[in-house]
């Protein structure tokens, strides 16, 4: 099938490749399927991209590339609708965002995904990290440039 | 708003599957037990308000603005 995207155009997908997220995310309550797209497999920084609305994507990243110590503790209620039967089968991504310029990964609310099931949803971790963990600071790399 | 007064262990339930339970109450702080199916989201308020306005301001973002993490 194809799907339209405001930012990498129209690209073509499989049913296999969707995630289904019964509950959307917090936001985004009525978008449901979702694509997860990287361009290469070893790429830092994928996109989770709605399959029904073209301008609705999320640039995500694995945290533990970022954040070496970051440790997933989620509630087991919360981990239970991904019905997941092994852990080998959980994928964790976290969302990237931007706060005063500095790239930022919300770990607070990290994305897990059942790959098996190919099942989603947005959770809670039980500790707390910051929903605005800086990753990147920008203004150092300008610096840098200059 | 519905307002009701419950004691200690006493529930109060919506729909015919949602379960709120007093589980504790210490000053100014209430302790509630929630039972319900797990296709229904649970958070504190406040944390899904803050979960909800950073996914929309991280969809606002273009490719250009994450490039330099690759």
């Amino acid at each position: 099938m194809e799907i339209g995207t405001t930012r990498f155009g129209t690209i073509q997908i499989s049913v296999a490749d969707r995630v289904c997220f019964p509950a959307g995310l917090p936001g985004f309550e009525d978008c449901r399927d979702w694509v997860l797209l990287v361009e290469r497999p070893d790429a830092k920084v994928g996109w989770l991209q709605s399959a029904d609305w073209s301008e609705i994507a999320l640039p995500v990243g694995s945290p533990r590339k970022f954040v070496p110590d970051y440790d997933i503790r989620i509630e087991p209620h919360d981990l239970r609708p991904l019905g997941l039967e092994s852990p080998k089968d959980l994928q964790i991504v976290a969302i990237l965002g931007q706060l005063s310029g500095d790239l930022t990964m919300n770990l607070k609310a990290p994305v897990a995904i059942n790959m098996r099931r190919r099942l989603g949803r947005q959770v809670v971790h039980v500790d707390d990290w910051s929903i605005h963990q800086v990753v990147r600071q920008w203004t150092a790399q300008l610096r840098k440039i200059a | 708003m519905l307002v009701l007064s419950r004691h200690r262990d006493e529930s109060i339930i919506i729909g015919d599957n949602i379960v709120v339970t007093i589980v504790d109450v210490r000053g100014d702080k209430v302790r509630l037990g929630i039972e319900a199916p797990t296709e229904i989201p649970v958070h504190r308020q406040e944390i899904y308000e803050a979960i909800k306005r950073e996914n929309q301001r991280s969809a606002q973002l273009n490719t250009a603005d994450v490039d330099e993490l690759q």
